[in-house]
């Protein structure tokens, strides 16, 4: 007894309580490399920037402020600090200090770290419309019913701000009504409509000749044959435009509808009337192969000063058979209705109302339902159908209104054991990774392949191959939309406030939007977001973001940024030539230079923000109060220049501090206007983009400025778009605790020379995307 | 009331909605609720006729040299930028001195406007964080709203011209959320405004035409019933699987589910739906004023048919930076409200506020116009506030707001003065509205005691 008690003092001696042993170390350690290069403005009485970092009561204080070791850690490992005018420590120093923190501070364990948790998130609108189109083929305008979502670090996927009001739930519930509703009124089946593109007619003298547009002036006569199964009554229509002339005109021509031979139908065709012309007529058709025929015979010719007109066929289309004698389905139909119409069969069909209601379910829910489940929802479903006006279709409908309204369609939740208990981890179950993986990569539910992985339990062991699919699905263009379009804010190009004729200096108004037209801005969104796609599509190196040495253009944002040889509408890669390099990468993107410009003016500010924000990973702290507004500084001085302004500006030491930071970047990019068009002089003075990153990186221009973003400052661009990605992924913030994660799928991503895909898997396979823990205080490894 | 509501009632609580429910009106029979709720003069004028209660928000400050009127009490002069305000000057009280104190920067730094946009009607201080646990406090409105939630088809209207919310971060590290609603009914949940006239028209009256209407009304209800039963089973099962803040989410979901349910119980205790004798509007015209007046329209419609009591419009967001082409503005609102004391910039700050204030003319004129039973006017039964989060858009100033106090609160208003006050709490004065709407509240948000001359 009395040796163990001697024992348990010698022990004790030895093992020191931990904290004990942690200050000692910290003492030891960290406080003289603090002291050399961080106290001269962070301690013994100085507090640069409001942060102080020897201002604790005890040494246990100041080791448990996380928050406060954050911004250490952050700050040291971006080296924004020392700041490069001051004395640097060692690589290995940095190191250590870093290296301490997460170890002492934060405790994390990189080996098994704390995954986090992730509140239940509501879909947002654009999940929830793309939602309802996957699982049941009904198109809902989810941004005319819903109101906006409210974002968090920057995206709309953060389930603790996701909030629902009473007035969403209310729309909410009309919304599965109408959902509920277009699905039954489709339901009876449709009568066929067969379209006949104008291209596919041949002039019957000379057939190379289409139909696609028919001169007024030029007489003519094609045909096309059409096979017709069901004999009856049918409408044979063409749609039609006339185009040639804004100005009114005395043109005529008349068309002809012909089958086999014979003409149906004839309109008369002028100026007057002339967009979405409808000609039609109905007509009795026996089963076999029918000529449809039009004719162009030339009526009044045009006056002198008189534009010649032409028929652009957009269209001809047989409908029909026009009693309803033959019907078809849609392939939405089967969606819902899988085996088709229901049976006569009364057992027969409550079976198969089962089985329906059984499959909605598990797609709309995205996982397995119990029989009890299915059994109030035929319940449901039978009550309407036996009700006032019912038929099995609307029991059906009544029964998707449910599911639509549920919280199990309208949450993401992920049920979990001892859900209240912080220290208790778990692998999310394989439907809810299911889910995780598809509204990461498709903003939708779960598709059959994915579903049916989960059921075998092999999705885990197939992921990698599922994320491949998942991206080269069409569905993955609404992964570039509302990942990019939020990160690079591209979503905002087309509505922001820009005022054209300002910033060109144009008199009128529709001069200027003429230039920076809508159609200017579309290409300016799709082509950033082309960019990122072209990367995804080819797993490139996501560095081609900065430095791709092409883009994406069409004709009008060609021309608008001065670049020849690019002609019509559609969007397309095109190499840029040595004098266009300034366009490389989305520096260059007229998406990213309008977004962070000003109504009337470029704000080098606010691009040296984004870039910082967004980039870089290091977002400067916001504004002091009451600071002087840029033109302040233009007051009494003749005219400066933007960068002179800037320099007045940040005379004031306080403001210099964080604007050394942003305005070398914003400054780089002077040489584009408001609306990103290039220049090289301002008012008359030559633009100056040169400057220095507070990292110390010279640069002449904006090309070379992207060079050091992708060279040596590279490791922080992998960074914050590993961040990004994280944030919109699991849709929560990043806390201390996934510093592991992110600085291991970073490292993966540097080995594979920044191939994209990496990117997406280590998101993927990352312990926060795969686990999560119970709620409750932050749970770390060591206590 | 049969047995299954009862317990329905007990089953939400049970999972720890926490709601102030003035009368438990789910285990009283109807007409007992109607009496009891008629007792005190909840939301009514002394006359008996329905009160009601409006807050307009204008963003981003104004011109304060053209805004503050000459003279006190009485007699007194409007400003140039209350100009079109003129021929009402009878019906509205111009207030000085009155203050936001938890807008002010304090400790949270930056970040003004979303404090402007989330004291206001709260006088509470906004949570500083870019999205998990925002908290704030409730609104007035919503108060207001909880306690009359009896008295009409809707508890409350929220309005506002903003739908497209911009991407990215909101103001300087604040949740969006409370830069883009006024209107709070707890201190974690945020009451989305609708900006689509249509919607609003349609929710109030129902869709369709005339009689069809009220067929579609009814025949939706009775379907509504037996999904709310589905989804509330739902709820139960998933509620054992999840944790506590997932538990809020869903609590949020059942309050909403709960409304609906009180809507169709109100719907049967209200008899058929009112009669707005108006067309459906289309949607959201482009055009500003045009979109801002329509749904002012709404508004009045809304109160004009005793359909809610309370409502709050939001004409744009703190820091929007809308540009006014319509009137020659062509900069961006909040970048013009930086405006350094520069002449020309103040002077379209002015221009912006002769907007504004000629749309609140045009509310009034159309509140004035509305005649309710014995000759009354709605303008004559309403408090209405107008005001802004800011001051001085360039100071960034929580004080000296300008506020406007328009209607008549039947009979228990005094408008046609100009109220200068020291350093007063906006609360103040929401704690005589709410006790003039028949709420016992003693004090409100931050405030420090009731403003008794209003």
């Amino acid at each position: 007894m009395r040796n163990l008690s001697c024992l348990a003092l010698l022990l004790s001696a030895i093992f020191a309580p931990a904290a004990v042993v942690r200050a000692a170390d910290f003492e030891k350690r960290v406080v003289p490399l603090l002291e050399d290069y961080c106290y001269d403005c962070h301690g013994e009485g100085m507090k640069k920037g409001g942060f102080q970092m020897d201002k604790y009561k005890s040494v246990d204080a100041h080791l448990q402020d996380t928050e406060h070791w954050f911004t250490v850690w952050k700050h040291l490992q971006s080296q924004l600090m020392p700041p490069s005018d001051e004395a640097q420590p060692s690589a290995e120093q940095r190191n250590e200090i870093l290296r301490w923190i997460e170890k002492d501070v934060f405790k994390v364990d990189p080996n098994a770290p704390d995954p986090g948790r992730v509140t239940i998130r509501r879909l947002n609108r654009e999940e929830y419309r793309n939602t309802i189109n996957d699982v049941l083929g009904v198109k809902f305008d989810t941004n005319e019913e819903f109101p906006a979502d409210d974002t968090g670090y920057g995206f709309d996927t953060i389930g603790d701000v996701l909030s629902l009001s009473p007035l969403l739930m209310e729309k909410y519930m009309a919304a599965a009504e109408a959902i509920a509703a277009e699905i039954v009124a489709k339901s009876g089946g449709q009568i066929p409509t067969k379209y006949i593109g104008s291209d596919q007619f041949r002039g019957v003298d000379d057939p190379k000749k289409n139909a696609r547009t028919l001169r007024f002036a030029e007489p003519a006569s094609l045909v096309k044959a059409q096979a017709v199964e069901h004999p009856g009554r049918y409408r044979v229509t063409v749609e039609l435009n006339v185009q040639g002339s804004m100005e009114a005109t005395s043109h005529t021509a008349k068309l002809g509808v012909l089958v086999d031979g014979k003409e149906v139908q004839t309109a008369e065709l002028g100026w007057d009337n002339r967009r979405n012309i409808k000609v039609s007529t109905e007509l009795d058709l026996t089963p076999g192969e029918h000529q449809i025929g039009l004719t162009m015979t030339p009526g009044t010719p045009p006056q002198e000063s008189e534009n010649p007109l032409t028929a652009r066929i957009e269209n001809v289309n047989l409908h029909g058979p026009l009693d309803g004698s033959h019907v078809e389905y849609p392939g939405e139909y089967y969606r819902v209705f899988l085996d088709g119409p229901p049976p006569a069969d009364a057992e027969a069909r409550t079976a198969y109302g089962r089985k329906i209601v059984r499959h909605v379910a598990e797609r709309a829910f995205r996982r397995p339902v119990n029989d009890a489940t299915v059994e109030r929802l035929s319940v449901l479903a039978r009550e309407v159908e036996q009700g006032p006006n019912g038929s099995f279709e609307r029991g059906i409908g009544h029964a998707i209104t449910a599911m639509v309204a549920s919280p199990r369609f309208i949450f993401r939740a992920e049920a979990q054991p001892e859900p209240n208990n912080p220290g208790k981890i778990v692998p999310i179950d394989e439907f809810a990774l299911a889910s995780r993986l598809s509204y990461f990569l498709w903003s939708s539910a779960p598709d059959e392949e994915l579903l049916e992985l989960a059921r075998k339990g092999q999705l885990r062991a197939n992921l990698r191959q599922q994320v491949d699919r998942l991206l080269a699905h069409e569905r993955s263009e609404r992964f570039v939309d509302n990942f990019v379009g939020q990160w690079l804010q591209t979503r905002d190009v087309e509505g922001m406030n820009i005022d054209a004729r300002r910033v060109l200096g144009r008199r009128r108004r529709a001069e200027a939007e003429e230039i920076f037209s809508n159609r200017v801005r579309r290409a300016m969104r799709q082509e950033t977001e082309m960019l990122f796609a072209h990367l995804v599509k080819e797993n490139r190196s996501v560095f081609e973001l900065l430095t791709a040495d092409y883009t994406f253009l069409n004709e009008d944002l060609a021309r608008f940024y001065d670049i020849d040889g690019v002609k019509g509408g559609e969007m397309r890669k095109v190499p840029l030539a040595e004098d266009n390099k300034r366009r490389a990468g989305i520096l260059g993107h007229g998406s990213m230079l309008v977004v962070t410009s000003n109504p009337t003016r470029t704000s080098p500010v606010k691009r040296g923000l984004f870039l910082l924000d967004n980039l870089l990973g290091t977002p400067a702290p916001p504004a002091p109060p009451d600071v002087p507004e840029l033109e302040a500084a233009r007051r009494g001085e003749a005219k400066l220049t933007m960068r002179e302004m800037m320099e007045v500006h940040r005379a004031d030491a306080l403001c210099a501090s964080c604007h050394k930071r942003m305005d070398p970047l914003g400054l780089a990019l002077e040489s584009f206007n408001a609306i990103g068009q290039y220049r090289e002089e301002e008012d008359g003075a030559k633009i100056d983009t040169a400057g220095q990153l507070i990292t110390g990186e010279k640069f002449a221009d904006v090309r070379e400025l992207a060079a050091v973003l992708a060279t040596s400052r590279g490791d922080d661009f992998l960074r914050c778009l590993t961040e990004k990605l994280l944030v919109y992924a699991l849709g929560r913030g990043l806390e201390y605790f996934d510093t592991p994660t992110t600085a291991k799928i970073v490292e993966q991503l540097k080995k594979d020379g920044g191939a994209i895909h990496s990117l997406v898997y280590g998101v993927v396979e990352s312990a926060p995307f795969q686990k999560r823990r119970g709620d409750g205080e932050h749970f770390t490894a060591s206590n | 009331m049969d047995k299954l509501q009862f317990s329905r009632r007990h089953f939400l609580r049970g999972l720890g909605v926490s709601l102030a429910l003035p009368v438990l009106e789910s285990i009283l029979p109807a007409s007992k609720a109607l009496a009891a709720a008629a007792g005190p003069a909840l939301g009514r004028t002394a006359a008996g006729d329905p009160l009601r209660m409006a807050f307009l928000y204008v963003p981003n400050g104004v011109n304060v040299e053209k805004w503050r009127p000459q003279g006190q009490g009485r007699d007194y002069q409007l400003s140039e930028t209350m100009a079109p305000l003129q021929h009402l000057k009878e019906h509205f009280q111009v207030f000085s001195g009155l203050e936001q104190q938890n807008g002010w920067a304090g400790a949270d730094g930056a970040g003004d406007h979303a404090r402007a946009n989330a004291t206001i009607l709260t006088g509470a201080r906004p949570k500083k964080t870019a999205g998990s646990d925002i908290r704030l406090g409730i609104s007035v409105d919503q108060l207001a709203a909880q306690h009359l939630a009896d008295q009409t088809r809707f508890s409350s209207l929220e309005l506002s011209c903003d739908g497209v919310r911009k991407s990215g971060a909101c103001d300087s590290g604040y949740s969006c959320a409370y830069q883009f609603n006024v209107s709070w009914r707890s201190e974690t949940a945020p009451v989305a405004p609708e900006s689509n006239p249509r919607l609003v028209f349609e929710r109030f009256f129902g869709s369709g035409k005339g009689a069809e209407r009220q067929k579609s009304f009814a025949a939706r209800q009775f379907r509504q019933k037996s999904i709310l039963d589905f989804v509330l089973d739902d709820v139960q099962d998933l509620s054992r699987e999840l944790g506590r803040n997932d538990q809020h989410k869903l609590d949020e979901y059942l309050t909403g589910v709960r409304e609906i349910e009180q809507r169709i119980q109100k719907a049967e205790r209200f008899g058929p739906l009112p009669e707005p004798n108006a067309e459906t509007p289309n949607g959201v015209p482009e055009d500003y004023q045009q979109h801002i007046r329509l749904m002012m329209d709404m508004l009045v419609l809304a109160f004009q048919t005793d359909s809610t009591r309370i409502s709050t419009f939001m004409l744009a967001h703190d820091g929007s930076n809308r540009s006014f082409k319509e009137i020659g503005v062509n900069d961006g609102h909040h970048n013009l409200s930086h405006h350094q004391s520069e002449a020309d910039k103040l002077e379209k700050i002015a221009k912006i506020d002769l907007f504004y204030t000629q749309q609140l003319a045009y509310m009034l004129e159309r509140m004035r116009d509305t005649k309710e039973s014995n000759g009354k006017s709605l303008l004559d039964n309403s408090m209405l506030v107008y005001c802004s989060g800011l001051a001085d858009g360039n100071r960034h100033s929580h004080d000296n707001l300008p506020v406007i106090v328009a209607g008549h609160g039947g009979g228990a208003l005094h408008p046609g003065r100009h109220v200068a006050l020291e350093k007063t709490p906006m609360t103040n004065l929401y704690v005589n509205m709410l006790n003039t709407m028949g709420v016992p509240a003693e004090r409100f948000g931050d405030s420090t005691g009731v403003l008794k001359d209003v």
